[in-house]
């Protein structure tokens, strides 16, 4: 019997093929390893990211669900809670007691209640709603409070960049 | 490609120094004499020797792993460097018998470490995909067999050889060995019970037990042969400083080892003694999936205090990083075993409501919404208070905060509820007496829920805030009166409560404990901005000198203003 990690990851992508979230696709790269995922996500509507489809990578930790998986997007990205490099810094990625900003409640941490769709769905109200307090990407936290046209303007290059379009 | 260049060019730089030689000297042995007495020709062939160490090891890489994946990879790379790192402080410590043969001896070492890591990672592969082929399983066996041998005759010529003729830098290689053969040993035993799980029809339970004490025994006989190593090398030679960095990360992981298994033993303990297991009535009751695995629970359940029901196994494995219930997060460790029996049916309702960000800018910053926020919310305080009855004679210092005092409105005591009228308010907490005190620790629980409560409280009072902004700012722009005048609460709140009137914050004691509830619900709020302001004399406007956190306050105010009005 394969092992409790492996077993779960295997339901999950399960539910997620029969009951896709709307305007999210998640899965193992290679279904040889289900200890990495791709996910697309679409940029929700009615914000600076919308019709963008951003694709991101899902890194499982071998105890899992135990522990949280680490979540990076692997195309440009431009948002106060993404890292330069793509890694996605938002509480329910982190484990309590595990506080880089170090004021988020445990409510809100990760848990083995939660489950990459729930990850998938915060992604995308992040995109939608960006916590300026966190320090992931100080320019586009800063530039999100005090210049939001320049913000929708980055954010809209991207979305383009997404899809292929010549900026 | 890049690879293969250099090979062929090496491979051709190689030939042409032989050549070149044989062409000189016609004979085999003066040919011999001429490449090593020649400095460039014996460069050369020590680049191919290298090339030639790499290839094979690329070859025996295809043999026994395939296809690398990206994450072994790098991993590989990553530790190489350390490796080679420490290989050349190594070679400082040696530098009296460095020669041709000591580097070969090191690079070999490298080279069996590396499939060290390689077997390692491939192992620990086996948890991760659903297909494990016959192929996998004779690679791994075979690599693991041969890995064994080699390590063992190592340690052996190596202590042959000290025995012989004394400590030479053989005293680092027998070390080294005998570390990589616990990895083999490791690596063999983490196989052998993935392999059983694989095979067997149902999930091993007991597999996480058995990996940890292999971990903790593994990690135990480590720590002793690094000590054991350092020891002699700082008898003989000198500090041996390429040990540390391995030597401090086995002490980490036996560490972790070690607390693990101890929180494992406790979790286990807990669990058989304080909870009972669930009964087939409660798993129907309950929607029977365990929330950790995403299974169904059949056989061996547990309820927690809460009414939680979960796998034992998975239960055990997540109380080894957690005391918590996953699903409400309860601490199960400070749960006094009398709860036990109680029903706790609310409980599952206490999730701490999430710190909204829009919520914080009325942490406080002008008395206006001091007086919304404490008229509004009164009818949801008081059943806070009933609901911490250890809390509610510290209540005082909630309401106490003043209207002149811009920064801070919050009860600065998390168990303090926002009780309008305190009933008979001790000045400040020093009145709390040791028995008062303890009473409270004892009743942790219904203080969590006391804080849960203000938090709520909290919130509302803040929604009763942006309201109170809202009529504020309509008033304002019609009677274009001064921001800076006397507060003019909104029409709604025209009765201001006794709690807002003229008493003066009792600070000091307050500031530490405010400074927690400021973490918890207020993301950007700094303490010392409590301090710094509250004076009571400062005039209830908003031309106080700001502070640069009131500065980001007053911005995110304006900016919630604005999305308000629109
Ligand atoms: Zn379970
Ligand atoms: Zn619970």
């Amino acid at each position: 019997m394969a092992g409790s990690a492996l077993r779960r990851l295997m339901a999950e992508y399960k539910q997620l093929t029969l009951n896709p979230p709307e305007g999210i696709i998640a899965g193992p790269i290679n279904e040889e390893n289900f200890f990495e995922w791709e996910a697309l996500i679409t940029g929700p509507e009615g914000t600076c990211f919308e019709g963008g489809v951003f694709p991101a990578k899902l890194i499982f930790p071998p105890d899992y669900p135990l522990s949280p998986p680490k979540m990076q997007f692997t195309c440009e990205m431009f948002h106060p809670n993404i890292y330069a490099d793509g890694r996605v810094c938002i509480s329910i990625l982190h484990a309590p007691g595990d506080d880089p900003m170090g004021y988020e409640s445990s409510a809100e941490r990760w848990s083995p209640v939660q489950s990459v769709e729930k990850i998938l769905l915060s992604v995308v109200s992040m995109l939608a709603e960006p916590n300026d307090e966190s320090g992931a990407n100080v320019d586009a936290a800063k530039m999100w409070r005090e210049n939001r046209e320049e913000f929708n303007r980055i954010a809209e290059r991207i979305v383009r960049r997404t899809l292929g379009i010549p900026t | 490609m890049r690879s293969l260049g250099i090979s062929v060019l090496s491979l051709t730089l190689t030939t042409i120094v032989i050549a070149n030689a044989y062409y000189q000297k016609k004979q085999f042995y003066p040919s011999v004499v001429y490449i090593t007495k020649s400095n460039p020709s014996m460069a050369v062939i020590y680049i191919q020797a290298f090339i030639c160490v790499l290839i094979v090891g690329k070859i025996m890489r295809k043999i026994f792993f395939g296809q690398l994946r990206s994450a072994e990879f790098e991993h590989l790379m990553e530790r190489s460097w350390y490796a080679i790192t420490e290989t050349c402080l190594a070679f400082t410590v040696f530098r009296d018998d460095f020669n041709p043969k000591f580097v070969a001896l090191f690079t070999l070492l490298l080279f069996l470490k590396s499939f060290h890591w390689l077997a390692e990672d491939r192992v620990d592969y086996m948890e991760r995909s659903p297909v494990i082929s016959l192929l996998f399983h004779i690679r791994v066996l075979s690599l693991l067999l041969l890995l064994g041998s080699l390590d063992l005759h190592f340690i052996q010529h190596a202590y042959q050889s000290t025995v012989s003729k004394g400590a030479s830098v053989q005293l680092v290689f027998g070390f080294e060995y005998a570390i990589l053969l616990t990895v083999v040993i490791n690596i063999a035993i983490k196989y052998a019970l993935h392999s059983v799980d694989l095979n067997s029809e149902t999930p091993w339970d007991n597999k996480a037990v058995f990996l940890l004490y292999t971990e903790l025994i593994m990690g135990f006989i480590k720590v002793i042969l690094y000590v054991a190593f350092v020891a002699i090398m700082v008898r003989i030679y000198t500090l041996p400083l390429f040990a540390f960095r391995p030597m401090y990360y086995t002490i980490r992981n036996f560490k972790k080892a070690f607390s693990d298994v101890i929180l494992s033993r406790r979790a286990i303990y807990n669990m058989n003694t304080l909870y009972p297991d669930a009964t087939p009535e409660e798993l129907q009751a309950a929607d029977n999936v365990c929330i950790i695995c995403r299974e169904e629970m059949t056989t061996a359940s547990k309820k927690l205090p809460c009414n939680h029901i979960f796998h034992t196994s998975c239960l055990r494995s997540w109380f080894q990083r957690q005391q918590t219930c996953p699903t409400c997060r309860l601490n199960i460790l400070r749960t006094p075993t009398s709860n036990n029996n109680e029903p706790r049916q609310d409980q599952r309702h206490r999730q701490v409501p999430p710190p909204n960000p829009f919520f914080n800018p009325f942490g406080g910053q002008n008395p206006f919404q001091m007086f919304g926020q404490n008229n509004q919310p009164q009818p949801q305080a008081q059943p806070a208070a009933a609901g911490a009855p250890s809390g509610a004679q510290n209540a005082t210092n909630a309401p106490q905060a003043n209207p002149n005092i811009p920064p801070f409105v919050f009860p600065p005591f998390p168990f303090m509820p926002f009780m309008a009228p305190p009933p008979m308010p001790p000045p400040n907490l020093q009145s709390l007496s040791p028995e008062e005190l303890r009473r409270m620790e004892g009743n942790e629980r219904q203080n969590v829920e006391a804080r849960i409560q203000c938090l709520r409280n909290i919130q509302v009072m803040l929604d009763a805030a942006v309201v109170m902004m809202q009529q504020y700012s309509a008033a304002a722009a019609l009677s274009s009166q001064a921001p800076g005048g006397e507060p003019q609460p909104g029409p709604s709140t025209s009765g201001t409560p006794p709690t807002c009137n003229g008493t003066t914050p009792k600070s000091p004691i307050n500031l530490p404990t405010s400074s927690v509830i400021n973490n918890n619900v207020e993301s950007d709020s700094v303490p010392s901005t409590s301090t710094s302001s509250e004076t009571p004399e400062a005039t209830p406007t908003e031309s106080v000198a700001l502070t640069p956190e009131e500065e980001v306050r007053r911005r995110r105010l304006q900016k919630f203003q604005q999305a308000a009005e629109q």
